[in-house]
């Protein structure tokens, strides 16, 4: 996939997310709506590839004001990695050299790498993961099962131990399938599978929108990079 | 210099500052499985009437294959209540009048109450499992009640 294929394909990616994440916004408080109307706006103007210089500072300066309104990222990762995708995707836009550009979205792919690999670092240094007992708590009783019904799956340990190893071995091996093309289309449906099933289960929709937009960056990273 | 000018700066430097952890992310998702937090809340006639506790949830008893496709687009309800459970953890790792205020002014709006009620209060309540293994749960926060008119952001 070339550069300028990429960043266009994750353009539009990212400006359907913000237009999404506008919708889920009509409804709330005044100024609170104000800020997502105008990266919907913006958003549209990104995915059409309008005015792309001044799109882009909108955007960052729009990201900041909705950071000081949450005092935070308002739905965590996935807002930290569009708005990430969002920051290395205007320094591919306004640094000056090819190379500058390629580092910024190489930034962003390694982001990406990180993103499954630490993920899974982190659960399986965990016994209560090793075990599958650690997302049969998910289920018990976090604030994330979208449903009551979800919630019984706790009551199904050896499903929940399977799941939470095809998870781990998912997320760990994730950096090793980046170097071979087929393995990596291969390893992107997977994942891609994985976020529908945290959006169903868990009502996580941002993860799967923001996750994939950063995709055709990386498939870009290992076909230029890894000699995929 | 003008206080405008200094207020303005020091929401310039805050921004900046929650933009770092955008820029180098950590990705440590359920690295560990904490203890989960339950808003529960109570309308009241009166700013020291006896509450009775309501847990706010967003979740549903089914979501149908039709509700989960609807929801991979439009998830707004959802949303605004994970953001309350991280105001919610907020006010346990780095209390701010911020976080309380956002699960206040969250509440009132999706909440229907009585037309009688003239104060709001909201307590957390954490859920965990205990050395026993079984589910415990204490309670951590406890809002001053607050009054509803004029609340909505």
């Amino acid at each position: 996939m070339s550069f300028e294929l990429a960043v266009r394909l994750s353009e539009i990616a990212l400006g359907f997310l913000f237009l999404l994440q506008m919708g889920e916004h009509l409804r709330s408080a005044s100024y609170e709506r104000f800020l997502f109307i105008w990266r919907g706006v913006m958003a549209v103007f990104l995915a059409t590839g309008f005015m792309p210089s001044f799109v882009y500072v909108s955007l960052i300066m729009n990201a900041l004001f909705i950071l000081y309104r949450f005092q935070g990222p308002y739905n965590g990762g996935s807002d930290r990695m569009s708005l990430l995708l969002l920051c290395c995707l205007a320094f591919a836009h306004f640094l000056p050299e090819q190379y500058m550009k390629e580092m910024a979205l190489g930034y962003l792919a390694l982001q990406l790498i990180l993103s499954y690999f630490i993920a899974g670092y982190v659960k399986v240094v965990n016994s209560e993961w090793r075990r599958g007992r650690a997302l049969q708590d998910v289920f018990l009783f976090s604030a994330y099962p979208v449903s009551e019904t979800t919630r019984r799956w706790a009551d199904k340990p050896y499903l929940l131990l399977a799941m939470s190893w095809s998870v781990m071995l998912l997320e760990l091996l994730f950096p090793i399938f980046v170097f071979n093309a087929y393995m990596l289309y291969a390893a992107l449906f997977l994942t891609g599978l994985f976020h529908i099933a945290n959006a169903c289960l868990f009502g996580l929709n941002r993860f799967f929108w923001a996750w994939i937009a950063v995709y055709p960056i990386l498939i870009w990273f290992s076909s230029q990079f890894l000699g995929t | 210099m003008p206080f405008c000018v200094l207020s303005m700066m020091n929401k310039v430097k805050c921004s900046l500052s929650l933009m770092v952890p955008v820029l180098i992310p950590s990705w440590r998702f359920f690295d560990e499985i904490a203890p989960s937090p339950r808003i529960e809340f109570s309308f009241l006639d009166d700013s020291a009437g006896e509450p009775s506790w309501e847990v706010f949830t967003a979740s549903v008893e089914r979501v149908s294959l039709l509700q989960g496709l609807k929801r991979m687009f439009y998830n707004g309800r959802w949303n605004e209540g994970l953001f309350m459970v991280s105001c919610a953890e907020r006010l346990m790792n780095a209390p701010t009048q911020h976080s309380e205020d956002e699960i206040y002014a969250r509440l009132i709006r999706n909440c229907p109450h009585k037309p009688h009620a003239k104060y709001i209060k909201f307590r957390l309540v954490f859920i965990y499992r205990d050395e026993q293994g079984e589910l415990a749960r204490y309670m951590a926060y406890d809002a001053k009640p607050r009054a509803i008119e004029g609340e909505l952001l």
